[in-house]
C-alpha cells in the first residue's frame, strides 16, 4: 500500500515553522565566539515575535482547520494559545538577557531550549489527537527537566532539575497509561471522536460509564495535575521554583502551565457534561483543594520565590474553576485567566529579579524591608503585579477572576464560587505582607542594589502596561476569548 | 461631562503631581490642593443647578465600557448622591490643608494617592452601574491601606492590614452577590431571554416586576445579605466594627477625616442604594417587625448606638473615644433606615452627612491638640481653655453639635431618625435615647477632664490654634449651624428622592 501524505497548507504552520527556524539560527549562531551571547536572546525575541504576529494574524483571518489527518488543529483555540505561550516567551527572554549577563560562555542552549519548550507547548495547544499532546508534553518537559538544572554548579538548581525529572517522569507515565486506557475502551486517540462516542443522541453512550475508559480518564487528571500543579500533585512545585534560575522558574510557572491546561481543557470541557457527576465532583473538588492549600500554604513562606510557587499552585486552582463549569464561558474564562496570570507572574517573578544585589539574589520576604521609599520604580512594580494577582481592581487579576466566578456560578457551582472569593481574601493577606514590608517596615541593613539592566526594565514595563489595560479595557482581550471559544462551537 | 470632569480631575491631579520633582514640596502641596478645589467648585454647581422637584439622576452619562458583560459608563446623580458629594468633595480641600506641615516623609506619593483615593469616593457616589459601582468601591480601599500604613502611628501596619481584610472579605461577599444578580438578571418567569445587566436603574425595576428572578423573595435575601455584609463592614456596624478604633487610631488626622466623613457614609449609601431600592423584599424580612430576624437590623442600629456611646465612655485616648462615638453615631443612621418611612430615611440620611461634617471637626481637633501636644491622652491635659480660648470655643461647638444640642445640626438627623423609628420599633428605640444620653456624658465629662479645671504645668505655653487650622474647620461649623437651624437647605435636596423609595418600601 502506498504511503498517502497528506496535504499540507504550511502558511498555517507558520508560527511552530517561525520557532523552529529560530531555533536553528540560535544553534549555528552559538557556535560563533565573536557574537556577543545576548544576540541570542534578542534573536529568541525576534522570532518569538515574528511567531506571536503570524499567530494574530492568523487568528484575525478566522482559521479554523485541521492537518496532518486531522491530528493536528489550527483554530482560534490554539492560535489563542499560541500567543499566551509567545507573549510569556519574549517576556521571559527580555528578562534573561539580564539575568545571565554576558559573562556566561553557555547560554545558546539556554534560549535553545526555551524555544524548544515553547514549540512543545504550542503542539500541546493544537493537539487534537492524544499522541500529538503527548509529543508536545514530552518535548516541553524535558526541555524544562535540562533548564532547572541550567546553573550546574548550584547544587540547588541540580536538585531541582532532578526533582523535577523524576517527578515529571512520574507524571508522564499516568498519562501514557491513561492515553493507553482510553484508546483501548474508545478504539481511538481522536479526542472529538472520543468525545462524539460518548453520546448516543441525546443519550449518554456506554463508554461514558466504561471502567476501563473511566479508569484511563482518571488517569489523565493525574498526569495533567503533575504538569498544572494542581493539590494533591503539586509538591514538586516549590522545590523546582525554589532551585531553578528565576528566569526559569518565571517561565515554567507561566508558560507551560497554560499549555498543561490549553490540552485539559480541550478534552475536559467538552467531555465533563458526558462523564458520570462524579468525575465533575472531582474536579471541583480539586479546585477547591487547590486553592485553599496553595493559599493557605503560601501565608507561612517566608521565601518569596517560594511564597510565588504556592501562589502559583492557587492560581491554577481558580483556573479549574473555569475547568469545572465546563460551558464556553467556562472555557473562555479559563483561557483569559492564564493569559493574565502568565503575564503578571511572570512580571513578579521579574520584580524578584530586579532586587538583587551584588551578592546574589534577595529571596526573603524580609529583604524587601523599606524598598518603597529607597527604590520607588522596584516597589510599584511589585506592588501592582502583586494586586493584580491578588485580584483587585482596576487589574487585569480582577477582571480574570470576575470572569472565572461568573462562568461558575452560571454553571451553578455555588460553593465552589464562595470558595473561590474566600481564597481571593485569604490569598490578598500573603501578597499584601510583600507590600507592607516594602513601604512600611524599616530595612535592617542598607543592601547596595545592583543598577536595573534595561531589558528587565522593558519586560516590567510591557507587563504592567497589559495588566493596566486589561484591567481597565478587559474588551481588548475579552472579545478574542470569547470568540476563540465560540467559533469553535460553530 | 461635569459630573466626569468632577471625578476624574483628582486622577489627573494625581498624574500630574507624580510627575513633579519630589523636592519641591510647597508646589506639590499647592498643586494638591488645586486638584482637590476644583471638584469642591464643581459639586457647589451641581449641588445649586440640582433640579430640587424631581427624584429622577440627572445629569447621567451612559457609555459602553465592557460589551461583553454588558457593562456601561453609567454615572448620575439624585438627590442623595448629590449631598454626599457634596461633602466629600468639601472635605478634600480641608484635609489637604490639614497634612500641609505634618507629612514627614514621602509627601508625593501621599497627596498622589490621597487624589486617588478622592477619584475613588466620588465617582463611588455616582457610579449607577453595578460593575462600576464595585470597582470605585475597592478603588478607595487600597489608597486609604497605604494612607494608614505608611503615614500611620506606631502599630499602623497591623491597623491597615486590619481594615484592608474585613473590608475585602465583605467585598468579596458583594461581589458574589453582584454576579449572583447578573446572572438572574434576564430571567423572567424562569426563562432567561435578553441580555443581562448591571445597570443599577434597571435592575431596580427589574427586582420590582412581578415574576422576574430578581423578585423573588428568597433570591432577594440572600443577595440583601451578601452586599449588606460588604456595605455593614464598611458602616461598620456591629459585630464588624473592630477594624474602625485602631484604623482611626493610627491613621493621620487628615486620613481620619476622610475615614470618619466619607468611607463610612459609602456603606449606609450602599445600603439605601442597593440593598433598600433594589431588594426592598429582602429588606422587609429583616425590618418587618416580626420576630427576631424581623427586628434585626432594628437591633444592630440599637447595639451599635448603645454599645458604641458606652465604649466611648471608657476610652482614656481622645481619638479613640471620637471613633467610637462614630460607631454610636452611625447607629442613627440604621435605624433611621430599618424604619423605612419618610421620616427614618430623612432623617438617616441627614445624619449621614451630619455625622461627615461634624466627625471631620471632632477628628481636627484631636490632631490639632495632637501636633501640639504629641499625645492624646484625654487625662494627661487639663485647664487649657486658657491658653487656647478659640480652640476650645470650636470644639465646645463640635461637642455640642455631636451630642445633639438642638439648634446645631447633629440634633435634627438623630431626632428624624428616632421619630421615624419610633413608629415602628417603639421599644428599640426607646432604649437607643440612652445612646444620647450617654453621649452626652463622655463629650462633657471629656470637656471637663481636656479644658477646664487646673491648667496643667507642662502646658504652660501652649501655642494657640493657627489661621491654616481655622481655616479648615470654619466651613464645617459654618455648616452645623446653618444645618442646625435651616435643616431644609440639605432635606429638600432629597426629600423627593426618598418619597419615591419609601413608595417602593410600602408596596411590599
Amino acid at each position: 500500500m502506498p504511503l498517502e501524505i497528506p496535504d499540507i497548507n504550511w502558511s498555517l504552520l507558520m508560527p511552530q515553522l517561525v520557532i523552529v527556524s529560530t531555533l536553528l539560527i540560535v544553534l549555528v549562531f552559538d557556535m560563533f565566539d565573536a557574537i556577543s551571547k545576548k544576540t541570542l536572546g534578542w534573536m529568541t525575541i525576534v522570532g518569538a515575535g515574528i511567531a506571536l504576529w503570524s499567530s494574530i494574524d492568523l487568528l484575525q483571518a478566522g482559521t479554523d482547520q485541521t492537518q496532518f489527518n486531522e491530528m493536528f488543529r489550527i483554530d482560534s483555540y490554539s492560535l489563542f494559545f499560541n500567543i499566551i505561550f509567545l507573549v510569556s516567551t519574549i517576556l521571559v527572554a527580555l528578562v534573561s538577557i539580564s539575568y545571565l549577563g554576558s559573562g556566561d560562555k553557555k547560554q545558546g542552549p539556554y534560549y535553545l531550549l526555551i524555544l524548544l519548550a515553547t514549540l512543545g507547548m504550542m503542539l500541546m495547544a493544537a493537539g487534537n489527537e492524544l499522541i500529538i499532546v503527548f509529543l508536545g508534553l514530552e518535548l516541553m518537559s524535558l526541555s524544562l527537566y535540562v533548564l532547572a538544572s541550567y546553573f550546574r554548579e548550584s547544587p540547588a538548581s541540580s536538585e531541582a532539575g532532578m526533582k523535577y525529572l523524576l517527578l515529571g517522569a512520574f507524571a508522564s507515565a499516568f498519562f501514557l497509561y491513561g492515553i493507553a486506557l482510553v484508546y483501548g475502551a474508545a478504539g481511538t486517540t481522536n479526542i472529538p471522536e472520543i468525545i462524539s462516542k460518548l453520546s448516543v443522541g441525546d443519550q449518554l453512550s456506554l463508554l461514558s460509564e466504561s471502567p476501563l475508559f473511566l479508569a484511563g480518564i482518571f488517569l489523565l487528571i493525574v498526569g495533567f495535575g503533575f504538569k498544572v500543579a494542581i493539590v494533591p500533585f503539586h509538591q514538586w512545585a516549590p522545590d523546582v521554583y525554589e532551585g531553578a534560575p528565576t528566569t526559569i522558574a518565571a517561565f515554567i510557572s507561566a508558560g507551560p502551565k497554560a499549555a498543561g491546561f490549553a490540552a485539559f481543557l480541550t478534552i475536559f470541557v467538552d467531555a465533563l457534561p458526558k462523564l458520570p457527576t462524579q468525575a465533575t465532583g472531582v474536579i471541583v473538588l480539586l479546585a477547591m483543594l487547590t486553592m485553599t492549600v496553595g493559599n493557605v500554604i503560601a501565608i507561612a513562606q517566608t521565601n518569596i520565590k517560594r511564597m510565588l510557587a504556592y501562589s502559583s499552585i492557587a492560581h491554577a486552582g481558580y483556573v479549574m474553576i473555569g475547568l469545572a463549569a465546563a460551558n464556553p464561558d467556562g472555557k473562555s474564562s479559563a483561557m483569559l485567566y492564564l493569559f493574565i496570570y502568565c503575564v503578571m507572574n511572570i512580571g513578579a517573578f521579574g520584580v524578584v529579579i530586579m532586587a538583587r544585589t551584588a551578592d546574589g539574589e534577595n529571596l526573603m520576604i524580609s529583604d524587601y524591608a523599606g524598598l518603597g521609599f529607597r527604590k520607588p520604580l522596584l516597589a510599584m512594580f511589585m506592588t501592582l503585579m502583586l494586586l493584580s494577582l491578588a485580584g483587585f481592581p482596576p487589574t487585569a487579576g480582577f477582571v480574570g477572576k470576575l470572569y472565572v466566578f461568573k462562568s461558575a456560578v452560571e454553571a451553578r457551582h455555588y460553593w465552589l464560587v464562595i470558595f473561590g472569593a474566600i481564597n481571593t481574601a485569604i490569598s490578598a493577606f500573603y501578597y499584601l505582607r510583600v507590600v507592607v514590608t516594602m513601604y512600611m517596615r524599616e530595612p535592617e541593613e542598607e543592601l547596595e542594589f545592583k543598577p536595573y539592566p534595561p531589558t528587565l526594565v522593558i519586560g516590567l514595563v510591557l507587563a504592567a502596561i497589559g495588566i493596566l489595560l486589561i484591567g481597565i479595557l478587559p474588551s481588548l482581550l475579552l472579545d478574542q476569548a470569547q470568540s476563540a471559544v465560540q467559533s469553535a462551537l460553530l | 461631562m461635569l459630573l466626569s470632569l468632577m471625578i476624574f480631575v483628582p486622577l489627573l491631579g494625581m498624574i500630574v503631581v507624580l510627575l513633579l520633582p519630589r523636592e519641591s514640596e510647597e508646589l506639590i502641596k499647592r498643586a494638591t490642593l488645586a486638584f482637590t478645589l476644583v471638584p469642591l467648585v464643581l459639586a457647589v454647581v451641581l449641588f445649586v443647578s440640582y433640579d430640587r422637584s424631581s427624584a429622577g439622576t440627572q445629569y447621567f452619562v451612559n457609555v459602553p465600557w465592557i460589551d461583553a458583560f454588558n457593562i456601561n459608563y453609567h454615572i448620575g446623580i439624585d438627590g442623595l448622591s448629590v449631598t454626599l458629594l457634596l461633602l466629600t468633595a468639601l472635605l478634600g480641600p480641608i484635609c489637604v490643608l490639614a497634612s500641609w506641615r505634618n507629612i514627614e516623609k514621602g509627601l508625593k506619593a501621599y497627596m498622589a494617592l490621597f487624589l486617588l483615593l478622592e477619584t475613588g469616593m466620588l465617582g463611588f457616589f455616582a457610579a449607577l452601574d453595578l460593575f462600576l459601582f464595585f470597582v470605585f468601591f475597592e478603588l478607595t480601599l487600597l489608597p486609604m491601606y497605604f494612607l494608614i500604613g505608611v503615614w500611620g502611628g506606631p502599630r499602623r501596619e497591623y491597623a491597615a492590614i486590619k481594615f484592608f481584610l474585613y473590608t475585602l472579605f465583605g467585598s468579596v461577599l458583594m461581589l458574589v452577590a453582584m454576579i449572583a444578580v447578573y446572572l438572574n438578571s434576564n430571567v423572567i418567569n424562569g426563562v432567561a431571554e435578553g441580555v443581562r445587566t448591571f445597570d443599577i436603574p434597571t435592575l431596580i425595576t427589574l427586582a420590582g416586576t412581578t415574576g422576574h428572578a430578581l423578585a423573588d423573595s428568597t433570591f432577594q435575601m440572600w443577595v440583601f445579605l451578601g452586599f449588606f455584609i460588604g456595605f455593614a463592614v464598611k458602616v461598620p456596624i456591629f459585630p464588624f466594627h473592630t477594624w474602625l478604633p485602631d484604623a482611626h487610631v493610627e491613621a493621620p488626622t487628615a486620613i481620619s477625616v476622610i475615614l470618619a466623613g466619607v468611607l463610612l457614609k459609602m456603606g449606609t449609601y450602599g445600603i439605601v442604594r442597593i440593598n433598600m431600592a433594589m431588594f426592598p423584599e429582602g429588606l422587609a424580612i429583616f425590618t418587618n417587625g416580626v420576630g427576631f430576624w424581623g427586628n434585626s437590623l432594628a437591633l444592630l442600629g440599637f447595639i451599635n448606638i448603645v454599645y458604641g456611646s458606652f465604649c466611648a465612655l471608657a476610652q482614656t485616648d481622645f481619638k479613640k473615644l471620637v471613633a467610637y462615638s462614630s460607631i454610636g453615631h452611625m447607629g442613627f443612621v440604621i435605624l433611621g433606615l430599618a424604619a423605612g418611612n419618610s421620616a427614618g430615611i430623612n432623617g438617616a440620611i441627614l445624619q449621614m452627612f451630619n455625622h461627615g461634617v461634624i466627625s471631620a471637626m471632632l477628628f481636627l481637633l484631636v490632631g490639632v491638640l495632637y501636633d501640639r501636644a504629641h499625645h492624646r491622652e484625654i487625662n494627661g491635659f487639663g485647664g487649657i481653655a486658657t491658653k487656647m480660648p478659640v480652640y476650645t470655643g470650636i470644639t465646645t461647638l463640635a461637642f455640642m453639635a455631636s451630642l445633639g444640642l438642638p439648634g446645631l445640626s447633629g440634633f435634627v438627623g438623630e431626632a428624624l431618625s428616632l421619630l421615624g423609628a419610633f413608629q415602628e420599633f417603639e421599644l428599640i428605640t426607646i432604649l437607643s435615647t440612652i445612646g444620647i444620653v450617654v453621649g452626652a456624658a463622655y463629650f462633657l465629662w471629656t470637656l471637663q477632664r481636656v479644658f477646664l479645671g487646673q491648667l496643667n504645668p507642662k502646658y504652660e505655653d501652649l501655642p494657640e490654634i493657627n489661621k491654616r487650622e481655622i481655616l479648615t474647620l470654619v466651613p464645617l461649623g459654618i455648616l452645623t449651624i446653618v444645618l442646625g437651624i435651616w435643616p431644609n437647605f440639605a432635606l429638600d435636596m432629597f426629600s423627593e428622592s426618598v418619597t419615591n423609595l419609601v413608595n417602593v418600601l410600602d408596596a411590599i
